[in-house]
C-alpha cells in the first residue's frame, strides 16, 4: 500500500521537470508500462489475501488513472506550449496596415455629387417619381420654346447660354429640358424627377461653376395642387436634413412655371435668426418651383384643361456643398484625388 | 431697384408695422426684398454745438481741447485735431456711445493722456460726403443743442432693396404707383391715386390752340409704339427742391438741373421713361423716327462715340441723330440750365428691340430696364400731363405751345383681357378653400374688373398687366395665391394609385459598376469637365480634334469644345495627381460626344504606378466587372481590319503589346491599354497608367437578364490530375487553358494553371490541374485513363507537349 503512494509522489516529483513530449511519454511508460513499478505491484497481487487482493486492486487501478490523467494534462500544455512557441517564431506584424503603409493612395469611393444624387434620388422612388435622365447637348426647342421661353424673352438674357456654331443647339441651361422629353413619352398622371449635368456660360469662382447639377422634378395629373407641391417639398427636405425643416413659399418669376415660386428654408445654421450664411435674413434660398405654366404642358403634348402640374429644380452641388462643409465647387469637377479621396462612405 | 417707401406713402397710408415686418409682407406677396435700408436713423443722436474755448494738448502740439456748449450752457470737453477749429464755430458732435454710419462705436477714450468726452465730427465721418476737410461747419444761425437731422432738414425713410431680376415680369412695378398699387393690396389700404380724368382735364386746360411747333415724322417699321410730344416754354430754370432731390439720391439718380429732375423723377414716379429736349437745338423742328442707316455715328449723353446699325431705332432731327431710342440721349440736344424752350418726349418701343440693342452696345439705362419689361402705350398720355403738372408747379410762368402731337400704333396697343375662371379651378390649384368675397376683394384691389355669374368669375384685367404679365387663368391663380399668402396653404399628400416603381435599367447599370468600382475595384469615382480645347488634344495626342462641336461663346480656349473621348481629361488628371501620389486607382463614368444627337456614354477605369505596369491588374478588374454585370465579354489582340471606335489604332497612346480590345455583342466597344510613354512625356509624366475605356452606350440600352443558374453539387468524388507542358518562353501561357477549351468533356470540372517554370532562353514549363468529376456515377479507372489521355493529344495538338 504504502508503495502505491510513495509511487505516485515520485512521479509528480518527475511529472514537475518534465520538458518536452519525449520525456512524457517515457515517463509514462516508466511508471505505466509493461515493465513498470504498477505492473510489478499488479505481478505480485497474487500473493495477497482476497481481502488485499481487493483493495490493493482497486488501488493500482485508481493510481493508473490518476497518471494517465496528469499525463494528458501535462501533454496538452507542453503541446500548447510548442505550438505557441513556433506560433511566435512567425510573428505577422499587424500594425503595418494600409493606413500606414506607404502604398500610394488606397482610398476608393464614390464622388460626393454621386452621393447625394443617389440618396435624393432613392427618396424620389420611395415617393412613386421615375428617374429620367436627357442628352447634354440640345436644342433650342427643348431649352426654351418648349419652356415657354420665346426668342425674345428677356428670360432668355438670364441664362447664359453655351452655343453651337449652327445657333440652333446648346448645352442645356436646366435639367428643366428633361421634363419636355418626359412629358412627350407618357401620359397622365405621371411624376419622375430627372438629375444631370446643366451649362452656363458663366465665370468661374468658389461659388460659381460652368458645369454643375441639377435635379428637376416634375408632377402631372387631375387636381394636382400647391399644397401638393408644399407636400412634396417638406417631406424632400425632411429627408435630406434628416429633420423637420421650415420653409416658406414666396412669389418667383420663372417663365416655365404659373404661379411660380422661390422656396426658402429657414437657415439652419443660426435657426432663423440672421446669420452670414443666410446673409442675415433667416432664410437660405433653396429651390424654385411653381405650377407647370399650360404652355409647357401644351408643348409636352398633355391638355392643360384636363390635366395640371407642379414642377421643381433642386441645385445638387450647393446640397453636396452644404454636406459636407466644402468651400470652393470648383473643387468638384477638378478630378483631385486630395479631394475625391475624402469621400469614402457610402 | 431701391424702393423708398417715404415716396410709396404718397399714394397709400402704409400700417404701423417695422420696416422688416413690411419687408417680410411684400417679399411673401410680391418680390423678395433683399435689405431693409433704414436712412437718416444714424445721425439722430448727433448734436449741434457751439465751440466756447481752445486750449493747447500739454502732450501734443497739433491737439487742442475744446470745450463747447451743447445746449442750454452745459459745456462739455474733448481732444480735437481738426484744422479749423477756432472759437464761435458750430460743427456736429458725436457723444460717448454714439455709432456712426461707419459702423463704428465711440467708446471712452483716452488721447495723449487726457480723457476725450465724446467727438466733433466732419462730414465723411458722418457719411454725408467729402467735405471740405476737417469739422463740418454748420450756419451761425443754428441752436446749440439741436439734434443734426433736424437742422438739415434729413428726412428718415425706409429703403427696400429688391433684386430687378424678381420684377422681370412686372412692367408695371418700375414705377411707384405700381408698387403702391401693390402695397396697398397686400396691407388691404386704399390707393390714393390722384391722377383720375379730373386731374388729366386740368392740365389740358393748359394747351393752347396755337400750332405745335415740333412735328413728327415715325417710320411704321420702326420700333416706335407710341410717341406723344409737347411743346413748353419756362421762364426760367429754378432749383430743384429738396424733396425731389432727396428722393432721387434714395433711388440712386444724381441730381442734375430740375428739368431733367422732373424727367428722372416722372420715370420713377409712374414707371414711363420720357425724354425732354432744348427745343432750340431740334433742327428743322421736326422730329423724325427711323432706323439708322450703316455705320451712322452717335455720341450717347456718357460722352461715348456709338457705332450704330440698321437694327437700332433713332429719333433724328432734319440733320442729325439726337436719341437712340429707349437707351439714351445724345449729348448736343439736351436741356441745360439756360434752357427755356422744351420739347417734351414720352415714347413707347418694342421691348425686344430697345434690349437687341441695348445687349449689343453694352448700355444698359434706367430707361432701357423699363423698356425692356414691355410697358403700356396706353400710359404714355398721362406720363406727359404729368411732367406738365410739375414744370408748371416747380417754374411758374410756364406756358405751352399748342398741344399735344403723338403717334401711336393702334394694332400695337395693350388691351384690357377678359378671363372666365371659376371658384373651383381656383380652390383646387391652390388646394385650399378660399371665400369667393375674398376672391372678388383681392381682384378689385389689383385694379382688376370682376363679374361673379354663378362662380364663374368674369375678370377684366387692365393694359398695363397685360403686355407680357397676365394672359391664362394661371396667372390670376397666381394673383390670388400671393394676397393670400402661399405659406397660408396647408402641404397635403394628392390621392394616388400605388404603383411600383424602381430605377431605370440604364441607372441600375451604372449604379452597379459604381458600387462594382468602388468595392471591388478599389477605385475613386471622378468627374472632369465635359468640355475641353484644342491644346489638351494635341497634348494627348487624340486624332479626333472635335472641331464641328465647338462652342460659339466659349469662356476659354482651354475649354472651347465638347470632349471626343474622357481619356485626354483623364490624361491631365492623372498629370495632376501624380505629384502627389505614387499609385492610384480611380473610374469616371461620363460622356464622350461624337455629334449632335450622338453623346455616347463611357467608363475609363484607370489604374497608375510609379513603379510597375497594373495592366493586368486591369484586365482581371474588366473581366470581373463584366461578369458581375452579367455581360459576355471577350478580350482580343489588336485586329488591323476591324479598327476600335472607341480607342482609335492610330492613338499614338496605345501600348504595343499591352493592349486588348473590348469585344461585346460581337462588336468593338472599347479597348484596354497601357498608355505609351510617348504620350505620358507630353504630360510629365513618370510611371505606367493603365486605361480601359468601354463605350457603354448599347450595352446599357439592352435588358439584361440574370442567366446565373444553379447547378447540384455532385454527391460523387473527384479526381484531379496535373500535366506539366513545354512552351515557348514569349507566349501566353493561358494558351493551354484555351486548348482544353475545345475538349468539349463534360467530366472536365475545371483546369487552371499552378505553375509556370522557365526553363531556359527559350522555353518555359506550364503546370495545369484538372479535376473530373461526374454529377451520376463515381468515375471508373478507365474513363479518367480516357480522359487524361484526350487531354495530353489536345495539348500536343495545339502544340505544347508533355514536358518529358
Amino acid at each position: 500500500m504504502q508503495v502505491l503512494e510513495s509511487l505516485l509522489d515520485n512521479f509528480k516529483t518527475e511529472l514537475n521537470s518534465i520538458q518536452k513530449i519525449a520525456d512524457l511519454l517515457n515517463l509514462k511508460s516508466k511508471y505505466i508500462g509493461k515493465q513498470g513499478p504498477l505492473a510489478d505491484v499488479m505481478k505480485n497481487i497474487k500473493d495477497a489475501t482476497p481481502e488485499e487482493k481487493r483493495t490493493l486492486g482497486s488501488k493500482a487501478n485508481e493510481l493508473k488513472n490518476t497518471i494517465e490523467a496528469l499525463v494528458s494534462a501535462k501533454m496538452l500544455e507542453l503541446e500548447t506550449e510548442e505550438i505557441n512557441q513556433s506560433l511566435l517564431k512567425n510573428k505577422v506584424d499587424f500594425s503595418l496596415t494600409d493606413t500606414v503603409l506607404d502604398k500610394g493612395l488606397q482610398a476608393a469611393g464614390l464622388h460626393p455629387v454621386t452621393i447625394i444624387q443617389q440618396e435624393i434620388e432613392d427618396i424620389f422612388i420611395s415617393m412613386g417619381f421615375e428617374v429620367l435622365d436627357g442628352p447634354h447637348i440640345e436644342d433650342e426647342f427643348h431649352n426654351f420654346e418648349a419652356l415657354n421661353i420665346p426668342a425674345t424673352h428677356p428670360a432668355r438674357d438670364m441664362q447664359d447660354t453655351f452655343w453651337f456654331a449652327d445657333k440652333k443647339h446648346l448645352l442645356r441651361t436646366h435639367t428643366s429640358t428633361i421634363q419636355v422629353r418626359g412629358m412627350k413619352e407618357r401620359k397622365p398622371p405621371f411624376r419622375f424627377v430627372g438629375p444631370g449635368k446643366v451649362f452656363r456660360c458663366e465665370r468661374t469662382d468658389a461659388s460659381h461653376e460652368m458645369v454643375f447639377h441639377q435635379l428637376e422634378g416634375m408632377m402631372v395629373g387631375e387636381n394636382v395642387s400647391v399644397g401638393n407641391l408644399i407636400y412634396f417639398m417638406k417631406t424632400l427636405l425632411t429627408e435630406i436634413f434628416k429633420k423637420e425643416v421650415e420653409v416658406r413659399l414666396r412669389p418667383g418669376f420663372f417663365p416655365f412655371v404659373e404661379p411660380g415660386f422661390e422656396l426658402d428654408i429657414k437657415c439652419l445654421i443660426c435657426g432663423g435668426k440672421g446669420c452670414s450664411v443666410c446673409k442675415h435674413v433667416g432664410w437660405v434660398e433653396l429651390l424654385p418651383c411653381g405650377m407647370v405654366h399650360p404652355n409647357v404642358l401644351k408643348a409636352g403634348g398633355i391638355d392643360p384643361e384636363k390635366n395640371n402640374g407642379f414642377a421643381f429644380g433642386l441645385g445638387l452641388d450647393r446640397l453636396v456643398m452644404m454636406r459636407y462643409g466644402i468651400d470652393d465647387i470648383r473643387h468638384l469637377h477638378s478630378g483631385d484625388l486630395r479631394f475625391n479621396s475624402q469621400f469614402k462612405t457610402f | 431697384m431701391l424702393i423708398s417707401l417715404n415716396w410709396i406713402k404718397d399714394f397709400v397710408d402704409l400700417p404701423e408695422l417695422s420696416p422688416k415686418e413690411l419687408g417680410s409682407l411684400f417679399t411673401l406677396a410680391t418680390a423678395e426684398v433683399e435689405d431693409v435700408i433704414v436712412k437718416g436713423d444714424s445721425l439722430k443722436s448727433i448734436l449741434c454745438v457751439e465751440i466756447k474755448s481752445l486750449k493747447p494738448h500739454p502732450e501734443a502740439d497739433k491737439l487742442n481741447l475744446v470745450t463747447f456748449d451743447y445746449g442750454g450752457g452745459n459745456l462739455k470737453e474733448v481732444v480735437c485735431g481738426a484744422p479749423n477749429v477756432r472759437v464761435g464755430l458750430k460743427v456736429p458732435y458725436a457723444a460717448i456711445g454714439t455709432t456712426l454710419p461707419n459702423g463704428m462705436t465711440l467708446e471712452p477714450k483716452k488721447i495723449r493722456g487726457i480723457l476725450s468726452d465724446g467727438m466733433l465730427c466732419s462730414e465723411t465721418e458722418l457719411g454725408l460726403g467729402e467735405g471740405k476737410g476737417g469739422l463740418m461747419e454748420l450756419g451761425s444761425d443754428v441752436k446749440p443743442g439741436t439734434p443734426l437731422p433736424e437742422y438739415l432738414k434729413l428726412e428718415s425713410d425706409i429703403i427696400f432693396d429688391v433684386d430687378n431680376k424678381s420684377l422681370t415680369h412686372r412692367p408695371d412695378l418700375w414705377g411707384y404707383l405700381g408698387l403702391a398699387r401693390e402695397f396697398a393690396a397686400n396691407h388691404k389700404k386704399p390707393l390714393k391715386n390722384r391722377f383720375n380724368q379730373e386731374w388729366e382735364k386740368k392740365i389740358e386746360g393748359q394747351f393752347n390752340k396755337a400750332l405745335p411747333p415740333v412735328t413728327l415724322d415715325i417710320s411704321q417699321d420702326s420700333s416706335c409704339l407710341a410717341y406723344y410730344g409737347l411743346s413748353l416754354d419756362i421762364p426760367k430754370m429754378g432749383e430743384t427742391p429738396t424733396l425731389i432731390k432727396t428722393r432721387l439720391e434714395s433711388v440712386g439718380l444724381r441730381p442734375i438741373n430740375l428739368i431733367v429732375d422732373i424727367s428722372n423723377y416722372v420715370m420713377v414716379e409712374l414707371g414711363i421713361p420720357n425724354h425732354i429736349f432744348d427745343r432750340t437745338k431740334i433742327a428743322g423742328e421736326k422730329i423724325s423716327v427711323r432706323h439708322a442707316e450703316k455705320d451712322l455715328k452717335f455720341q450717347t449723353l456718357d460722352l461715348q462715340m456709338r457705332d450704330l446699325n440698321p437694327s437700332d431705332t433713332v429719333i433724328f432731327d432734319t440733320e442729325k441723330p439726337l436719341v437712340l431710342a429707349g437707351l439714351m440721349g445724345g449729348l448736343e440736344s439736351g436741356v441745360t440750365p439756360d434752357s427755356t424752350k422744351l420739347f417734351l418726349e414720352v415714347a413707347n418701343w418694342e421691348a425686344h428691340e430697345v434690349r437687341k440693342t441695348s445687349v449689343r452696345l453694352g448700355l444698359r439705362t434706367d430707361s432701357s430696364q423699363r423698356y425692356e419689361k414691355t410697358l403700356d402705350s396706353n400710359l404714355c398720355y398721362r406720363t406727359l400731363l404729368r411732367i406738365v403738372d410739375l414744370i408748371s408747379e416747380l417754374c411758374p410762368g410756364t406756358t405751352s405751345v399748342g398741344g399735344p402731337v403723338k403717334f401711336v400704333r393702334e394694332d400695337k396697343l395693350s388691351k384690357a383681357i377678359t378671363l372666365n375662371i371659376s371658384h373651383k379651378e381656383i380652390v383646387s390649384s391652390l388646394g385650399m378653400e378660399i371665400p369667393k368675397e375674398q376672391i372678388i376683394d383681392i381682384f378689385s384691389r389689383l385694379d382688376f374688373k370682376v363679374n361673379d355669374n354663378n362662380s364663374v368669375f368674369e375678370v377684366t384685367v387692365p393694359t398695363y398687366r397685360t403686355t407680357k404679365d397676365i394672359s391664362c387663368k394661371a396667372d390670376l391663380i397666381e394673383e390670388i395665391g400671393r394676397m393670400i399668402g402661399y405659406d397660408n396653404i396647408t402641404p397635403v399628400s394628392p390621392m394616388l394609385a400605388v404603383k411600383p416603381v424602381r430605377l431605370s435599367a440604364v441607372k441600375q447599370f451604372h449604379r452597379k459598376i459604381q458600387d462594382f468600382m468602388v468595392l471591388q475595384g478599389k477605385s475613386l469615382q471622378i468627374m472632369t469637365y465635359p468640355l475641353t480645347g484644342a491644346d489638351l488634344l494635341t497634348k494627348a495626342m487624340w486624332p479626333v480634334m472635335n472641331e464641328h462641336l465647338v462652342l460659339v461663346n466659349s469662356l476659354s480656349v482651354e475649354q472651347d469644345r465638347m470632349r471626343p473621348s474622357i481619356i485626354p481629361s483623364v490624361l491631365e488628371m492623372v498629370s495632376q495627381n501624380q505629384k502627389h501620389y505614387d499609385a492610384f486607382s480611380f473610374f469616371e463614368l461620363g460622356r464622350s460626344y461624337l455629334d449632335y444627337e450622338k453623346e455616347r456614354s463611357q467608363l475609363v477605369i484607370g489604374l497608375f504606378s510609379k513603379d510597375q505596369t497594373r495592366f493586368l491588374e486591369l484586365v482581371n478588374t474588366i473581366e470581373k466587372l463584366f461578369s458581375a454585370l452579367n455581360v459576355s465579354v471577350n478580350l482580343g489582340p489588336k485586329n488591323e481590319k476591324f479598327p476600335n471606335p472607341v480607342v482609335p489604332s492610330q492613338w499614338a497612346g496605345v501600348h504595343p503589346d499591352e493592349f486588348l480590345n473590348v469585344q461585346v455583342m460581337g462588336k468593338y466597344c472599347g479597348a484596354l491599354t497601357t498608355v505609351h510613354p510617348l504620350v505620358l512625356k507630353n504630360f510629365k509624366m513618370k510611371g505606367f497608367l493603365s486605361l480601359a475605356v468601354i463605350d457603354l452606350t448599347d450595352i446599357e440600352a439592352r435588358e439584361v437578364k440574370d442567366k446565373t443558374k444553379y447547378s447540384p453539387i455532385s454527391k460523387f468524388p473527384s479526381s484531379s490530375c496535373d500535366f506539366t507542358v513545354v512552351m515557348s518562353k514569349d507566349a501566353p501561357a493561358a494558351g493551354v487553358i484555351t486548348a482544353l477549351n475545345s475538349l468539349k468533356q463534360k467530366e472536365i470540372k475545371s483546369k487552371a494553371i499552378v505553375d509556370v517554370f522557365i526553363m531556359n532562353e527559350t522555353q518555359k514549363a506550364v503546370s495545369i490541374r484538372t479535376v473530373f468529376e461526374d454529377s451520376e456515377k463515381t468515375l471508373s479507372a478507365e474513363t479518367i485513363k480516357d480522359l487524361e489521355h484526350k487531354i495530353v493529344q489536345a495539348l500536343d495538338k495545339a502544340g505544347f507537349p508533355l514536358r518529358s
